[in-house]
């Protein structure tokens, strides 16, 4: 079974390097192979895993001395968010094919610089599929900083001033933040005299507690939150699949896995910890909802909503320090069903961008008439982000308020923290509708009149996603139970 | 043991230096002739370095000379250092002197000249002369003549440093020249108080400038004398090896010297002063305790980190920056040290191997770069990745290794500078020395996505800059990824070997700092550099 677990992580790298050495007229096809392979791989690791009664599993695999420098760990939980990272890479690689092309009306795609492209998104699909399979601080570590190196490589792709000065935006703010990770992590190799994981528990509160508070440094910056966030918007400046994959469904979703990790290893965790997490989350998300109103464009609009709903997962998991369960799977689900929704709603963003060439809310009206399945994609995705059921987030954000009435047993005062994020989620809800109902429904405006018809591997990517937006909602709550 | 290797890896580049000088009495053909001896000369050199690196291993030290000459573990990391540096930047010289040919000499003042053929035969002559006094003193026991190579490093170095004969060529030599005799001056007092010291003790004159001997007569030396001696020490010979503040000098020379030589100056020339100071350490922790040189390394350290990440904000100039990096790496290495114990130490050398590793690469990169663009400002070098994809391919990923990314081979020396640094109480240094780095990375980062990136000037044509100007590159950035994932057994056995040396005599049980107490030094206190790397010697 480590098999498939590892030639999950190794082939999207193996993939990389072909991209860098084989043909050009190669490298989409390749580009494709290996990760639709790598998600078979994982997949089967989930399938497997299920079928076993769901029993977690270690195997060490990379020795330095008697030290493990890194192994990988089948559990729930790193089963469920790599195959579903790997899925939506997958996804995303196929989009890309239509996306990066001379049709796109957003960004004209001359030919001749898509290796690089392909070659960074590979490694980073790699570098999330190792983050998630990690058993050691030092595998956290190291493809924590690899997925900020090639986050860097993909936000500047477009190569002109503003890309540029995006993707060293974001590359500096994470690398700052993950200094913290780093000295984390060296204390924890210093105290444990080892890397495992499994030794988190061992530790002392005070010890535990700042070694959560390095952790929790490196994960508000890749997590983009309060006061780290400010990388985000900027990095719309991104290709539409690479911030579909990178602001939505992985790289912003590193900051929270490696929180949620050490919070599952270390057992008990100082409720400091908790009241520090829980009031970020609480300003993060506000701060993110009064930021949704003034944005004209459709993608910072998106990357607002990102980090609200990661301040939602931050929430939950610092809530789970309050001795809930129900909060920490509410938190771990929404990973999963936001990953689905928001990377939906991105590459309908891309799709809108590609074939009307503008990314303007107000110049955007009438999609569902000219662009029936972008408008359908478009309702889909909102729906779900927002958490209205049958969709995906109402159940990992039912979940969460679930666990949040539940911690609040324990602490009163975080009953006023709930009913913060409920209103929150009212809120936003509210906007994401009015927007909807500005640019889907009604006769078309000028520019989406005028659109051009989508790849038809952009509509594979975009059906498949909705289905799954869909079918998906209540499947990671079970699976998590 | 007695080697008569190590006597002819001092005479192969001694000789190939001479001939070099007087290969145009012998026809028309100087240029094949000169780079084949070169050839000749630095393979030579390489597998002289290896056979004496494979005797250490064998019998702990190889001598010749009647002592004078002694390699032991730490000598030999840094013979194996000159070495491969040294036979890589050969390589890359040809390709390179055979594009400045073709450019030409030009006694302008224009801002990069090229060469011709009696500047060729200097430049490979010298290079020679250059690489024998590197390796002269770091095989030296006498530490009379260790200062003497050290000294004369400079002098071979300076001349290469002026190559092309323009005004900013000159003046950089000449700041080189002026500043580190200087500096250097400093050194031979402090090399005179030790030896002095030792001649009152060891009463055999002969002897009492060997290394070895002082080292065993150590305890007995003037405590004050030799922390005089240890002080002028560190800023003599560490103006050599770019220690802030003694670092004026670096900029310019490293920019203005012929890349090749940049990469030796930059990669392998502070690592033999370092060794030097290293040598004396030794001496002193066996004299005073550790604590003294400890604080000092600290102190120097720290500094240099801090200034020279400042200088690299906002450098325009990409071997001006590059430049800076050196005090950067050469502050981490000193804080290693300076941290102590077997892994402080471990990871201060490691660190050294690593930087020496990444930056020759990156100052070859530097080189194919000016010689497409004539130019090393970052105004005009941009479009890199439209001109040249795969020198474009390296500058990144050198790039990456030079700020520590994983899985480059900087990244773990890094992470076992700042766990040597938690373990022994310094956490907050460390923390410090990370957001310092960050400045570094930033800068570093700025320059590859501004050189890769971008749009090329028009009348900069695509391609390649060849073989031997690429092949070097690729051996370097294969070097750093492999002692990022895999060491090798004989380079792991070098280090540990090399550490027993640094440590030597020092009773004081390892990774015990300020805050030691068994509750924080936790199981890492019983970890020692054997059990570290048990793996891979077997047992």
């Amino acid at each position: 079974m480590v098999t498939f677990v590892l030639a999950g992580i190794l082939l999207p790298f193996l993939g990389s390097l072909l991209v860098l050495i084989l043909p050009r007229s190669w490298v989409k096809a390749t580009s494709q192979l290996v990760t639709f392979a790598a998600m078979l791989c994982t997949l089967f690791v989930l399938y497997s895993l299920g079928m076993t009664g769901k029993v977690g599993y270690t195997q060490d695999l990379l020795f330095f001395g008697d030290i493990v420098l890194y192994g990988v760990i089948v559990d729930k939980i790193s089963a469920l968010l790599g195959s579903v990272f790997i899925l939506f890479g997958f996804l995303v690689v196929v989009y890309s094919g239509g996306y990066l092309s001379e049709k796109n009306r957003d960004h004209v795609e001359h030919n001749g610089v898509q290796r690089r492209y392909y070659f960074f998104l590979l490694t980073f699909i790699g570098a999330m599929a190792g983050l998630v399979m990690s058993s050691t601080m030092l595998g956290l570590l190291a493809f924590f900083e690899l997925t900020g190196v090639c986050s860097w490589g993909l936000i500047g792709y477009y190569n002109d001033e503003k890309s540029l000065k995006a993707a060293l935006k974001a590359i500096v703010t994470t690398e700052l933040a993950s200094v913290g990770l780093f000295i984390a992590t060296a204390a924890f190799f210093v105290l444990t005299g080892g890397f495992q994981l499994s030794a988190f528990a061992t530790l002392d509160d005070t010890i535990k507690t700042w070694l959560f508070i390095g952790i929790l440094i490196a994960a508000w910056g890749k997590s983009a939150q309060l006061p780290l966030h400010f990388w985000l918007p900027d990095a719309m400046a991104a290709p539409t699949p690479i911030s579909a994959y990178l602001h939505a469904a992985s790289m912003v979703k590193a900051g929270v896995y490696i929180f949620a990790r050490c919070l599952l290893s270390a057992g008990t965790v100082p409720q400091v910890i908790g009241v520090v997490g829980v009031i970020m989350a609480i300003v993060t998300m506000f701060y993110g909802l009064l930021m949704y109103f003034p944005q004209k464009d459709f993608k910072r609009l998106l990357a607002y909503s990102t980090i609200t709903q990661l301040s939602y997962i931050f929430f939950a998991l610092s809530l789970s320090i309050f001795g809930s369960a129900t909060a920490f799977n509410g938190a771990i689900a929404h990973v999963f069903n936001h990953a689905l929704g928001k990377g939906l709603f991105f590459l309908v963003a891309g799709a809108v961008g590609f074939s009307t060439g503008t990314r303007l809310l107000p110049n955007l009206k009438g999609l569902l008439k000219k662009m029936p399945l972008v408008g359908i994609c478009f309702a889909v995705a909102a729906l779900a982000v927002t958490g209205v059921p049958p969709f995906n987030g109402f159940f990992s954000k039912f979940t969460i308020f679930a666990g949040g009435f539940e911690a609040a047993k324990n602490a009163p005062l975080l009953m006023i923290l709930v009913v913060i994020a409920i209103l929150e989620t009212i809120g936003s809800f509210a906007w994401l509708f009015w927007v909807f109902s500005s640019s889907v429904p009604g006769d078309s405006s000028a520019e989406v009149a005028a659109a051009s018809d989508i790849a038809p591997s952009m509509k594979f990517a975009l059906v498949i996603l909705a289905c799954l937006a869909l079918l998906s909602g209540f499947f990671a709550m079970a699976w998590l139970k | 043991m007695e080697s008569p290797h190590l006597i002819w890896l001092l005479f192969v580049p001694l000789i190939a230096s001479v001939l070099s000088l007087i290969v145009h009495w012998f026809g028309d053909f100087t240029r094949p002739i000169l780079e084949f001896l070169h050839l000749a000369s630095v393979t030579a050199t390489l597998v002289l370095t290896f056979i004496v690196a494979g005797q250490v291993l064998d019998a702990g030290e190889a001598l010749a000379f009647s002592d004078w000459l002694r390699v032991d573990s730490l000598g030999a990391l840094f013979v194996v250092i000159v070495g491969v540096m040294g036979f890589l930047s050969g390589i890359y010289s040809i390709g390179f002197t055979r594009h400045e040919l073709a450019v030409g000499y030009t006694n302008h003042d224009i801002a990069i000249g090229g060469l011709d053929m009696g500047r060729l035969r200097v430049f490979y002559s010298l290079f020679h002369f250059f690489l024998f006094t590197m390796l002269l003193a770091v095989t030296s026991n006498n530490i009379i003549i260790m200062w003497v190579a050290i000294e004369a490093t400079t002098l071979s170095s300076a001349f290469l440093v002026g190559l092309y004969g323009t005004r900013p060529a000159l003046e950089a030599a000449w700041k080189y020249v002026v500043i580190c005799t200087v500096g250097v001056a400093f050194g031979l007092y402090g090399t005179i108080l030790v030896y002095s010291d030792a001649v009152n003790l060891i009463q055999e004159t002969s002897k009492a400038s060997l290394w070895t001997e002082i080292v065993k007569n150590a305890s007995t030396l003037d405590p004050t004398l030799l922390k005089l001696a240890f002080v002028f020490i560190l800023i003599g010979f560490g103006t050599k090896a770019g220690i802030v503040p003694m670092h004026s000098w670096l900029p310019d020379t490293y920019s203005e010297a012929p890349s090749p030589v940049s990469a030796l100056l930059s990669g392998v020339l502070v690592n033999c002063t370092l060794f030097v100071i290293i040598r004396f350490s030794i001496i002193v922790n066996l004299a005073l305790g550790t604590s003294f040189a400890q604080i000092l390394f600290l102190v120097f350290g720290v500094i240099s980190l801090a200034a020279a990440v400042f200088f690299m904000m906002g450098q325009k100039d990409i071997n001006r920056l590059l430049a800076y990096s050196s005090p950067e790496n050469i502050g981490l290495i000193l804080i290693a040290l300076g941290l102590g114990g077997p892994i402080g130490i471990l990871a201060g050398l490691l660190q050294l191997v690593n930087h020496s590793i990444v930056k020759t690469m990156m100052f070859f990169l530097s080189g194919n770069i000016l010689m497409k663009y004539r130019s090393r400002s970052l105004d005009v070098v941009k479009g890199l990745m439209q001109a040249a994809p795969l020198t474009s391919f390296f500058l990144l990923a050198g790039v990456f290794a030079l700020v520590g990314a994983p899985p480059f081979n900087i990244f773990f020396s890094k992470f076992l500078i700042v766990s040597a640094g938690i373990a022994t109480g310094y956490w907050w240094l460390m923390i410090v020395c990370m957001l310092l780095l960050m400045l570094a990375f930033t800068a570093l980062f700025r320059m590859g996505s501004s050189v890769t990136l971008g749009q090329k000037p028009v009348e900069i044509q695509n391609g390649e800059s060849g073989f031997t100007t690429l092949a070097p590159i690729a051996i370097l950035m294969v070097l750093a990824l492999v002692l990022g994932l895999f060491m090798p057994a004989q380079l792991t056995d070098l280090l540990n070997g090399a550490v027993e040396v640094v440590n030597a005599g020092v009773t004081a049980t390892p990774l015990a700092g300020p805050n030691g107490s068994a509750s924080v030094a936790g199981p890492l206190g019983g970890l020692s550099v054997e059990s570290f790397f048990s793996f891979f010697s077997g047992h």
